[in-house]
This record gives structure tokens, C-alpha cells and sequence, in this order.
């Protein structure tokens, strides 16, 4: 049942469009199209790029935040892991618009620095805005994920490795960050998938001229009705992103071993 | 055997008067239409406060609403084979419901107050004798404007060129659809708004590419309408019906429908081949029609009555909408287009659409 859909979407993506369920034109034509107008293939790079970033912000600011709240007392990271958990009780799309509200001309943050006389700035329907919607919807899964790995990490190591003489940045950096990198590894594809393919946040912040690959598929099932057009796309994206967790997976398993060594 | 008939008519009785709220008038409705229940299927927020329970009231039936938010939602239902006794889709929907050979062909004489439609709305190219389908509401496409910064003279000559003049570089909101972006470029370059010439169309899509690479639009649909009444941009492409609503809140902001002409649509009534209840579809539709329904439906939702006296009372000096610009459609223009049905040409449209947006 589960991939009765996903063999749906292959079979539309190598079909031609006016099929009946006797018989089925196959074709390349769809992957053809994809590649063969720049425009798409800019548009993905849109997408990868907006991903990247996106992710990499979750890292930078996740990675302290999780740091931070492992190291605090037992009652205090319960506080902080239910603070982080409690926006996501609530509809992404709702507090997507909510976004909108701070960030417009006349918005929240706009009032508050007229009140110092300084001059509205243009934040909504920018690629500031659309990172922050994503940095901001999808940063607790990697907090959370980090945050485990390094609750998990066995302490006694690090007392090893001062008794070794390694300083604290140096136990940091060749002890705990090691150990947590198979958290960092999967916040970063929990973060990185929903952020690649995600459609409403860049059509709500980024305004209708903010096209990511997303937007492209939603409108190939919706607007033109081109459900083979669009499956072809998925395809493609899937590929991409199964590429992408397979390296990450290399990547991972590397970093084990060595560890393992050390 | 006495006894039995007795209990079963007493059963009856019981039951009848149970059955809806006025138990008279309901029986009176159940022996005129059949049945005392009417399925609306109406778009979200699209009706006269009161004018379900009125219509309750006066001919003692319960009205069953559901809600749709696009023609093509309410068509998957309806081919699904959900049966209703009145729906409400666009121009070009009814066209294709007609073709597909869904509609009831309306008997007139069951709805007298058809005389009180405004010409302006009767005989509409997708439904050129009103054989099908009854107009519910109406309007066109212009442009929002705020009269601080705009100078209508450019207006005036430019029409929706407008939207590519650099002066308002940054200052523009586009409506994020195939249909009405295309239609703007088609009508500022002097053709059809239903063209199906490739030619055509590819000029569109080079003016539209151009005013996305020079203008740094902003494209949205319905969110135009706060961004607006709160004044964020100079020029924005909305609906009439739209447009009533931010004039009515912000009023720097005015209403401008070029000469080159517009889209000109109709949402009207229709019942459905496989009605339940075609016959109180019918006093439905006739009393959408009457003096006080029209004028609760168009006070409450702002969009413009297809009913004459309605439209002069409201625009009418001392009216609710006499001293806003774009409540009022503008009637008998011929350069003003209903879109015609068009499966083809849409998708065309919006592949070429979704790379438009996507060419900066």
C-alpha cells in the first residue's frame, strides 16, 4: 500500500499524457523536457541553493542551542526541550502566516523601529524571508536530533581525554563534535528534504515570483494539469535527494571508523 | 385494522411535525416541491447575511450549504456524482458544465423576477440566450492605484502598461494567475483575451518576462487585498469585487479599468441535470433575485448585484457604494472579454506562466 503511490508516480513520469489503464505510451519526453530548458534546471539550483543555506543556518544556530541545553540541569532542558517542541503543535501554514504579519511594511518589526524614527525596511517577499520561514519551521528537528546524540554521548569520555591533557576546545573538537555528528547527520536531512521541496513557505514569503521546484510541481498538478510532467520532476527530485543521503550516509560511516581509531 | 391505520397516521403526524421547524409550512413545502430540503453548493463567504434564513423562513424548507473555494474544486465534486439542487460557478465553468451537458435548461416561467437582471449581465457569450444559468454577481479586472503616488494621467495613457512602466519600479502586486496575467498582456498589446494565435501568446509571454525582469513584481492572489487596504504598493492588479473592499478601507486608494478593455466575468446560478429538488431550486434562484435578497447579498459581500435596481439604489447619491470607484462595473464595452473555456489554451498558459515567474 505504502508504494502503490510511488510506483503511481514512476509509471506517470515514463508514460505520455491520455492513457487509459490497458495501455500505456512510454516515453522520455518528460525527463527531456526537464533538461532541456535552462530555466528548470535554474530553478532547481534555486531550490538546492535556498535548501543549503537553510540548513546550514540550522546547523550554526542549532548546534549551540543543543550544546547549550545538554549542558543545563535536568529540570531546565526539559523546560527548553518542551519550548522548542510546543511550535510544532501548531500548523506550519498558520504560523507561516503569522510571519507574514511581523515582517510586513507595516508589520511588528517595522513598528517597533519606527518608534526609533528608523525607516521601514522591505523584509517580506525577499530571500531573507523565505530562509528565516524555513530556518524557522524546520530548526527544532535539528536541534532536537543533536541534542539526543549529545545526551546519549558517553561523559566518561571526556574525562579521558582531559586526563590525556586535551584542553576543553580540544576535547570539544576531537571528542564531543565527532560523536555528535551522526545527530548533525540526521538533522541535516530532516531539515534539508522538507526545506529542498517545500512549496507554500517560498509562495506565502517569497511572494508568486519566488519559484522553487516545489512550486513548479504543485502548479504541473493543479494549474496545468500536466500530472506526467510533474511526476517526472518528483522523480528527479527524489533521485537527487537519494544521491544526497547516500553521501551523507558515506560521509557518516567515514567519521565512525575514524573514530573508531581514535 | 382501523386501530393500525389509525396508529400509523398518528405516527405520521407525529413525525411530520417533528420533521423541520415550521411543521405547517413545511408539509405546504413538501406537497409543493416534493421535498422541503435544498443542497446549496455555493462558494465560501459569497452570501447576503441573512438571506438563507429568510428564504427558511418564508417557504418553510432547510437549506443544506457546502462550500467550495475554485470552479474546478466544485466540478471534481460534481463529476464525482454529488448531486446538488444549485450551484454557482463562474463564466467559463458553466460553459464547460453546459458542453458536457450538465445543466438543466432553466424553464423561464418559473422565474419571474428574471426581469429584474440588469442587460448589462444577460446574454453573456457563455450562456448567450441565459438558456442555463442566471447571473449571481459580477465584475471586471482593474488596476488598485494609490492617489498619492500615481499620476493618472499615466494611467490614462498607459492602461495596464502601466505595470511596465520603471517610474513604478517596485511598487507593483500582480495577480498570480495564468489566466488574468496573460489576459492583461493580451489586452495591452490590443488582442483577445481568448486568443488562440501561438503568436500572440508568445508576445504576451515576452511581455510578461519583461515586466517580471524590469518591474520587480510581487506576485499574489487574494493576500492583495491587505496589503493593500494597508497601503504597501502603489499599483496592484485586483478584482472589482476585491477592489470595493480596499477602497472602503483605505481611502488614498482608487480604481482604474483600462481602455484597452478587461475581463469582464459572471458568476451566476445554475441547477444541476441531476437535481433532487429542481422545482424549490427554482423559487431558490427567484428569490435570489428579489429586491431585499439582492441588496443583502451585494451589502454583505461587496461584489456588484446583477439586479438594475440594486445597482442604482447602491451607487445612487446617499448609497453604500456611491463614492466608490470600483463597485460598479463598466456595462456594454465591447472591448471588455468573458473568458471563453479553454482546457488547452490554459495549460498552455500555465506552463508558460510558472516560467515567467521563475525568469529572474
Amino acid at each position: 500500500m505504502i508504494l502503490v503511490p510511488m510506483l503511481l508516480i514512476v509509471l506517470y513520469a515514463f508514460t505520455r499524457k491520455g492513457n487509459d489503464v490497458t495501455t500505456f505510451l512510454f516515453t522520455l519526453e518528460n525527463f527531456k523536457k526537464f533538461f532541456s530548458d535552462t530555466i528548470f534546471l535554474e530553478v532547481l539550483w534555486r531550490s538546492l541553493r535556498v535548501a543549503i543555506e537553510t540548513t546550514i543556518v540550522c546547523i550554526l544556530i542549532g548546534y549551540p542551542a543543543a550544546y547549550f541545553i545538554s549542558k543545563s540541569q535536568e529540570e531546565v532542558k526539559m523546560r527548553w526541550v518542551l519550548l522548542i517542541t510546543i511550535p510544532t503543535w501548531i500548523n506550519m501554514l498558520v504560523r507561516t502566516y503569522a510571519w507574514i504579519g511581523i515582517l510586513q511594511d507595516d508589520g511588528i518589526i517595522n513598528s517597533i523601529l519606527g518608534v526609533f524614527g528608523i525607516s521601514p525596511l522591505t523584509m517580506l517577499h525577499t530571500d531573507f524571508a523565505v530562509v528565516l520561514g524555513m530556518v524557522y519551521n524546520f530548526i527544532p528537528f535539528m536541534i532536537l536530533q543533536i541534542y539526543t546524540s549529545l545526551t546519549k554521548m558517553d561523559h566518561s569520555l571526556i574525562e579521558a581525554a582531559s586526563d590525556l591533557g586535551a584542553n576543553k576546545f580540544e576535547s570539544f573538537l576531537r571528542v564531543t563534535l565527532p560523536l555528535s555528528l551522526p545527530g548533525i547527520i540526521s538533522g541535516i536531512t530532516l531539515v534539508f528534504l522538507p526545506a529542498v521541496s517545500s512549496f507554500f513557505i517560498p509562495k506565502l514569503l517569497g511572494g508568486g515570483q519566488y519559484v522553487l521546484i516545489g512550486t513548479v510541481i504543485e502548479s504541473q498538478f493543479l494549474t496545468s494539469g500536466d500530472w506526467n510532467f510533474g511526476s517526472a520532476i518528483s522523480l528527479i527530485m527524489a533521485l537527487i535527494i537519494m544521491v544526497s543521503m547516500y553521501l551523507t550516509r558515506k560521509v557518516d560511516r567515514g567519521e565512525q571508523s575514524e573514530t573508531g581509531v581514535l | 385494522m382501523k386501530k393500525l391505520l389509525i396508529s400509523v397516521l398518528l405516527t405520521a403526524l407525529i413525525v411530520s411535525s417533528f420533521s423541520g421547524c415550521g411543521s405547517a409550512k413545511s408539509k405546504e413545502a413538501i406537497e409543493k416541491y416534493g421535498s422541503a430540503t435544498l443542497k446549496l453548493y455555493n462558494w465560501g463567504e459569497y452570501m447576503g447575511e441573512n438571506l438563507i434564513s429568510n428564504f427558511e423562513d418564508e417557504f418553510g424548507v432547510k437549506v443544506i450549504i457546502e462550500y467550495y473555494d475554485s470552479n474546478e474544486m466544485m466540478y471534481t465534486k460534481l463529476q464525482s456524482g454529488e448531486s446538488y439542487d444549485v450551484l454557482v460557478p463562474s463564466d467559463y465553468m458553466i460553459q464547460r458544465l453546459i458542453s458536457d451537458g450538465s445543466l438543466l435548461a432553466l424553464d423561464k416561467t418559473k422565474l419571474p423576477n428574471m426581469s429584474n437582471l440588469s442587460d448589462a449581465v444577460m446574454n453573456l457569450a457563455f450562456d448567450p440566450e441565459n438558456t442555463y444559468s442566471i447571473p449571481y454577481m459580477w465584475g471586471n479586472v482593474g488596476i488598485v492605484y494609490n492617489t498619492n503616488n500615481v499620476d493618472v494621467a499615466d494611467l490614462e495613457n498607459e492602461g495596464f502598461a502601466i505595470m511596465k512602466d520603471t517610474k513604478y519600479k517596485g511598487q507593483i502586486y500582480m495577480y498570480d494567475s495564468e489566466r488574468d496575467s496573460f489576459m492583461i498582456a493580451l489586452k495591452a498589446l490590443g488582442y483577445s483575451a481568448n486568443t488562440e494565435d501561438d503568436q500572440q501568446i508568445q508576445e504576451a509571454y515576452q511581455w510578461l518576462v519583461e515586466l517580471n525582469n524590469t518591474m520587480d513584481p510581487v506576485y499574489v492572489t487574494d493576500e492583495v487585498i491587505d496589503y493593500m487596504m494597508n497601503g504597501d504598493k502603489d499599483l496592484a492588479i485586483v478584482y472589482s469585487g476585491d477592489a470595493t473592499t480596499i477602497l472602503d478601507e483605505n481611502e488614498d486608494m482608487s480604481f482604474y479599468v483600462p481602455e484597452e478593455g478587461t475581463n469582464l466575468w459572471c458568476d451566476s446560478m445554475v441547477i444541476p441535470a441531476n437535481a433532487e429538488n429542481p422545482l424549490l431550486a427554482y423559487e431558490f434562484i427567484n428569490y435570489v433575485l428579489t429586491y431585499d435578497a439582492s441588496l443583502d447579498n451585494t451589502e454583505t459581500v461587496g461584489y456588484a448585484s446583477p439586479n438594475a435596481q440594486v445597482l442604482a439604489d447602491v451607487t445612487a447619491e446617499g448609497g453604500l457604494y456611491a463614492d466608490n470607484e470600483a463597485y460598479l462595473p463598466r456595462m456594454n464595452y465591447a472591448l471588455d472579454e468573458v473568458f471563453e473555456d479553454n482546457l488547452v489554451l490554459k495549460q498552455k498558459l500555465a506552463e508558460l506562466w510558472i516560467k515567467v515567474k521563475a525568469a529572474n
